[in-house]
């Protein structure tokens, strides 16, 4: 059974990073947007999914990483891998410095705080000369879509298997003892301020990757679109629709939610937003513990599982 | 010296609008314990409504803002007993995403039923002020000034002093307790989200005489009433009165004297600062 597990895994992991040999121009810069989101789903998991912290600030991260990139390779004339570091070093500090603060917020208060830090940073930035303020930056193009979709799968794939190792370690039970329990946790030995500031650094290193490697591939990045806020609320809606605390969950969920808003939006163009709302809300209704939990739970209860998840929460 | 004067007069009557936008939002969190997203596509859906019956009944947006409040409180009656209800108990993620999924929704049946063009509602008296010596008051926002100080007293009046307050305050602080003396929690929260969402409505209607209206407003909004909720604290509508008013005057002397595109910076400085050093809001309940 576990033999029988990783083989499909690999076998799904060969597919995907064959996908650019065979697959279309259309289909692989979808799958370069889709695997991305999935990195960003992941690393908001860290914080959200095991540590239990509502953040809104990852796309902060994620601006920052994009930042990085685009001010290293356009106001330093210095190569990709550099902005990359440059990114994910901003991206660190940020996660030190108001981490350290914020962190000792619990629940909504936690969740506004980030959002209001979001806020802060697209008006900073915009008045920043170095980030070429209101107007942006423009990247020096590479028109190499398959470079850049075997990118965004490495890091996944990295993303993936930080989360993997969290399941069994130290840290991992750490982080999930303070959503849990927090004061248990401390009770317990757990350095909680330390554990949440580096749970809320290490999803910030994905999202700033991620940020790093779209604004590349994009070749243009301005304050609003690179801390889009709502870029953080799709990251959360992937994540706990696939299953927040789990390995794959999040990934699930961005590759279904991705292929979702893209069917809908290339079919019914102008409701497809309208329709990705309405499944927003009838999932968190009726599958309120994810796609993961979905899957695991509906073999033995069947039909009666959207029922009792009904029953569970409403008044 | 006379612009100090100015610009403290429009933080001040900026701000009475910013607390009626919070007050609805202050209510549902204080007693639902739902912190709702789409709060910020009530108000634009108030606008909307009030601009509606300004445009082709020729309603003054002033005397139409009861029937926007009474439309809007219906909306969220129905919203609260059909959806809301179902989630009520779940955990925090839940409520966050359901309302951010309103939101959506909300926003993409403004844009395909009123357009993305921005619309606002300009009675006759719009370009009128008064001046009292060297500083000007413009009617309109002096009004909506007086219309929102109205609203948050009678709000507070009636969660003191009416039957239904008390029984909203009662399920607030404890809703076993509250059931066992004969609250309806399914018909009490639906009427607590639908007075919230009446609330917010009518601050639409409000902010459409001295903004502008278009169907993505609602995200700043609802961010700038999160701020508000939590300088004032969200049991007492007079907490967020004073709430409003701070941030009025704290974003109108931001803009004046370090730069137009730092109002955002100001607020949402203030309301990080509020939480790191008061982590249970400034007058708030605990976490």
């Amino acid at each position: 059974m576990k033999g029988l597990r990783w083989i499909l895994i690999v076998a799904a992991l060969a597919v995907l990073a064959a996908v650019p040999w065979f697959g279309s121009d259309v289909l692989v810069q979808f799958g370069i947007n889709a695997l991305l989101l999935a990195v960003l789903a992941q690393g908001w998991n860290i914080i959200g999914g095991y540590a239990g912290y509502a953040s809104f600030g990852n796309s902060v991260f994620y601006g920052l990483g994009s930042y990085g990139v685009a001010i290293a390779m356009v106001q330093w004339e210095l190569p990709f891998a550099v902005g990359m570091v440059f990114g994910v070093v901003l991206a660190v500090a940020f996660a030190f410095l108001l981490g350290l603060p914020v962190l000792r917020l619990r629940g909504h208060y936690f969740a506004i705080a980030t959002l209001a830090l979001a806020q802060v940073m697209i008006a900073i930035v915009s008045n920043l000369s170095i980030a070429g303020q209101n107007i942006g930056l423009v990247l020096p193009p590479l028109n190499d879509d398959r470079l850049f979709y075997e990118l965004s799968l490495v890091l996944l794939v990295a993303a993936t298997a930080t989360v993997f190792w969290l399941t069994r370690s130290r840290f991992g039970f750490g982080l999930i003892a303070i959503r849990e329990n927090e004061e248990g946790a401390a009770v317990m030995g757990v350095n909680t301020t330390l554990y949440k500031v580096l749970a809320f650094a290490l999803s910030g290193v994905f999202s700033a990757l991620a940020g790093g490697i779209h604004a590349y591939w994009i070749t243009f990045l301005d304050p609003a679109s690179a801390f889009d806020i709502s870029l953080n609320v799709k990251m959360i809606i992937m994540a706990v629709f696939g299953g927040p605390g789990t390995v794959l969950g999040p990934v699930l969920g961005a590759f279904v939610l991705s292929t979702v808003s893209e069917l809908l939006s290339s079919e019914i163009t102008s409701v497809a937003g309208l329709f990705f709302g309405l499944v927003v809300v009838v999932a968190v209704i009726f599958m309120p513990r994810g796609v993961a939990d979905l899957m695991r739970r509906f073999r033995t209860t069947g039909w009666r599982y959207f029922v009792e998840n009904l029953k569970a929460h409403r008044i | 010296m006379d612009l100090l004067a100015q610009i403290l007069i429009n933080g001040v009557l900026l701000g009475g609008l910013y607390a009626v936008m919070a007050l609805g939002l202050a209510l549902v969190w204080g007693v639902l314990n739902i912190v709702n997203l789409a709060h910020g596509a009530f108000i634009m859906l108030g606008g909307y409504l009030s601009w509606h019956l300004y445009t082709y009944l020729g309603i003054d947006p002033f005397l139409g803002l009861p029937i926007t409040a009474v439309v809007m409180f219906c909306l969220g009656y129905v919203l609260q007993r059909g959806v809301l209800n179902l989630i009520v108990r779940a955990p925090m993620f839940n409520t966050l995403l359901i309302t951010f999924g309103l939101e959506v929704v909300l926003t993409y049946l403004a844009q395909l039923a009123f357009s993305a063009d921005f619309r606002t509602i300009n009675p006759s008296y719009a370009g009128s002020s008064i001046a009292l010596g060297p500083v000007v008051v413009p009617v309109a926002r002096l009004m909506a000034f007086g219309v929102a100080v109205a609203l948050t007293v009678g709000m507070w009046l009636f969660l003191l002093h009416s039957r239904l307050g008390r029984a909203i305050r009662a399920t607030a602080q404890n809703l076993v307790a509250a059931r066992l003396y004969g609250v309806e929690p399914r018909h009490l929260y639906a009427m607590t989200f639908g007075i919230g969402i009446g609330l917010a409505g009518a601050a639409g209607g409000l902010y459409g005489t001295v903004s502008q209206i278009d169907p993505y407003i609602g995200a700043t909004l609802t961010a700038k009433s999160f701020a508000i909720a939590i300088i004032g604290g969200l049991d007492n509508p007079l907490g967020v009165l004073v709430g409003g008013l701070v941030l009025g005057i704290i974003e109108s002397l931001t803009v004046l004297y370090v730069g137009a595109t730092f109002g955002d910076v100001a607020s949402f400085g203030v309301l990080v600062l509020v939480l790191i050093f008061r982590p249970s809001g400034l007058l708030g309940k605990t976490a």
